[in-house]
């Protein structure tokens, strides 16, 4: 390696803290806007009216599930570090526990998915199980598995797919998987993130903190992978309920891991920029960093053509009418875009190994892929706004769809919803980078005291 | 029968350890010699950066019998199933737009082309195969798979001469030197 060998004597004693008025300012602007946009947002959510709150239940799922992913993948990047025994990137592992820190605050963010007057234009199966007047909570296990009476009311209307789906799709066990999501996940990063922590202020550093992260992280990798999979069933595969993809978990999963590690190596960018990090990071770490972007940008793309290519094969039309919306009239050149976008021009240009090692040009491209991502999750809702909001005006089963009459011409998409979308975007980003600068200056930037931290600082690829 | 006339093929020094080898590596890189190599026993990490080595351009072949392997798989599956005899499966449509069902052999044959485009590349790089080299005339080179760590200077190089070369190898510490002569 080109650069200094770096001992302990390089390493700060009582670590590197991220004090930087710019940081502070930022931190308290973006608290600022989500305090400001949130009520505003709140407003349009739970306000009077039913024409905002239908069009805005979308936009807000929308930017949840973005900023979601992103939580999620800093939640997975941390496990799989401590659980795959890594020692290359101690030096930023941190900002991985930091990233993933934000995911317990989202929930923040998700209580509007727990309220029946915006779940009722965006999951349209709630609205039927509610109309059918059943009961949740007999039968087995409480009605965990659909009560009995809630399906005896289901084949009374002859919804034969929802009784089917009952076992999965019912409002108690909804519930009980939504609440599970952030508390599970939640304790998991906090507890990994308090292991991490304690390593900085113990007096006498051994490696049993170490160990005990990593022994903590095996099983509740599950945890991770259920939360990623089953909040991406509920959220997104529930706005309709009549489709499934096998490859959904892992399609979002692959979206997640991708654009976490982007945030991950503009977080270490800007920090190196700033002065921080210096000693523990260099341009092995953003090499190994690009590997996995390069990595994970492949893996994106096999994963999103495989679920293509089997329902393009399969031909059901239960699982072609997702595509069918997406590759229709204007949804199709955002499809089209996501292909050389998303895929394509990235991979070319990630190939470049001495780009990797750059972390300015590192950077770009890891904006770059998350403006893809944001595409990305645009397509994956915005497009059932207007089929949705379409069917209630047009085929209304209760009083309440009578109040969107003004949705029965809307084509492809809903004109003029677009300044929602990015309304709840900044909503929901500026939120998300409060609670992200937060986590940033309340620790050390690195684990000073961490076993692994000079095998870190000396990795060479 | 005897052999009359050699060909100098260049010197080769033994060094005593893998680091030693690489400052030498270094000092020889510096001293502007371009026909000169390293053999070791197992790979030194960061050497061809002590030689000075550019990066090959290995990768550029490979991309391009990627993109080759690409096309071919492409016009093939196009060029059959859509224009000489159409598949009609299921009523899907039989055009341009169907090439989702034609990735997984366009992406097989840019694994393929890529694949023998490295291996090819590599060999005619290499010049490989041969069936000798001027350096199995040194009695001593044979522990180059061993434990001894070698630099040879091909008297090709421009900077090459009988006695400045060798004066220079000793001064870097280059020890057994000998002067490695071929049959013509």
């Amino acid at each position: 390696m080109a650069h200094h060998f770096v001992t302990s004597a390089d390493i700060p004693v009582d670590g590197e803290r991220l004090v930087n008025s710019k940081v502070e300012s930022a931190k308290r602007l973006a608290g600022g806007t989500a305090a400001l946009t949130g009520l505003v947002s709140a407003y349009f959510l739970f306000g009077p009216s039913e024409k905002i709150t239908a069009q805005f239940a979308y936009s807000w799922l929308f930017a949840f599930f973005f900023f979601f992913t992103l939580a999620v993948g800093g939640c997975f990047w941390t496990l799989l570090h401590n659980v795959s025994n890594s020692g290359w990137g101690t030096s930023v592992r941190r900002v991985m526990e930091n990233l993933g820190s934000v995911f317990p605050w989202m929930a923040i963010f998700a209580i509007p998915f727990a309220c029946p007057q915006v779940q009722k234009y965006l999951f349209e199966w709630m609205n039927i199980h509610r109309e059918a007047g059943g009961g949740y909570f007999d039968g087995f296990m409480a009605g965990f598995y659909g009560s009995d009476s809630m399906k005896a009311a289901l084949e009374a209307k002859h919804e034969g797919l929802l009784v089917n789906k009952l076992w999965y799709m019912n409002l108690f066990a909804w519930y009980v998987r939504f609440a599970f999501y952030f508390i599970g996940l939640g304790l998991v990063i906090r507890t990994l993130r308090k292991f991490s922590i304690a390593q900085d202020t113990d007096p006498n550093p051994t490696t049993k903190n170490l160990f005990k992260a990593r022994f903590h992280s095996t099983y509740t990798l599950i945890i991770f992978a259920i939360t990623i999979t089953f909040a991406g069933i509920d959220l997104l595969q529930g706005m309709k309920y009549e489709w499934f993809s096998t490859m959904w978990g892992v399609y979002l999963f692959a979206g997640a891991a991708l654009n976490s590690m982007a945030v991950i190596i503009i977080t270490c960018a800007l920090l190196q920029k700033g002065g921080y990090l210096k000693t523990v990071t260099g341009p092995e770490h953003f090499h190994i960093m690009g590997k996995l972007l390069l990595a994970f940008t492949i893996f994106w793309a096999y994963i999103a053509f495989s679920q293509f290519f089997l329902i393009w094969y399969a031909n059901i039309a239960e699982e072609t009418s997702w595509y069918l919306i997406r590759n229709t009239e204007g949804w199709n050149t955002g499809s089209i875009a996501l292909v050389f976008g998303h895929f394509v021009i990235p991979f070319v240009i990630l190939l470049q190994a001495w780009l990797k090692r750059n972390p300015k040009l590192l950077s770009i491209m890891a904006g770059y892929t998350l403006a893809m991502h944001i595409l990305d999750h645009y397509i994956i809702t915005i497009p059932e706004r207007s089929i949705s909001l379409y069917r209630m005006a047009n085929f209304p089963t209760a009083d309440w769809m009578k109040d969107l009459a003004v949705f029965k011409d809307v084509t492809t998409s809903v004109p003029g919803a677009f300044w929602f979308d990015i309304f709840a975007f900044i909503a929901i980003g500026s939120g998300f980078l409060f609670f992200y600068l937060r986590a940033l200056t309340q620790t050390a930037v690195y684990p000073h005291r961490d076993p692994r931290i000079l095998e870190s600082a000396n990795v060479s690829n | 029968m005897s052999t009359t006339r050699k060909r100098v093929y260049g010197y080769l020094a033994e060094f005593s350890s893998a680091s030693a080898l690489y400052k030498a590596a270094e000092k020889v890189r510096d001293a502007g010699f371009r026909k000169w190599d390293c053999h070791t026993p197992y790979p030194v990490h960061g050497l061809d950066g002590a030689m000075g080595m550019k990066r090959s351009i290995l990768p550029w072949f490979v991309f391009f019998g990627g993109m080759l392997g690409t096309a071919t798989g492409f016009g093939l599956a196009y060029v059959t199933q859509v224009e000489i005899y159409p598949t009609v499966v299921q009523a899907k449509p039989v055009n341009i737009f169907t090439v989702p069902a034609f990735f997984p052999i366009m992406f097989e044959l840019t694994i393929l082309f890529s694949g023998f485009t490295t291996l090819f590349g590599l060999l005619a790089l290499m010049k490989l195969p041969r069936l000798n080299h001027p350096l199995f005339a040194s009695r001593q080179f044979h522990r180059a798979t061993d434990d001894a760590f070698f630099i040879a200077v091909e008297a090709r190089d421009p900077k090459f001469s009988p006695d400045g070369t060798r004066k220079f190898l000793e001064d870097i510490g280059g020890k057994s030197i000998e002067l490695v002569e071929e049959e013509d």
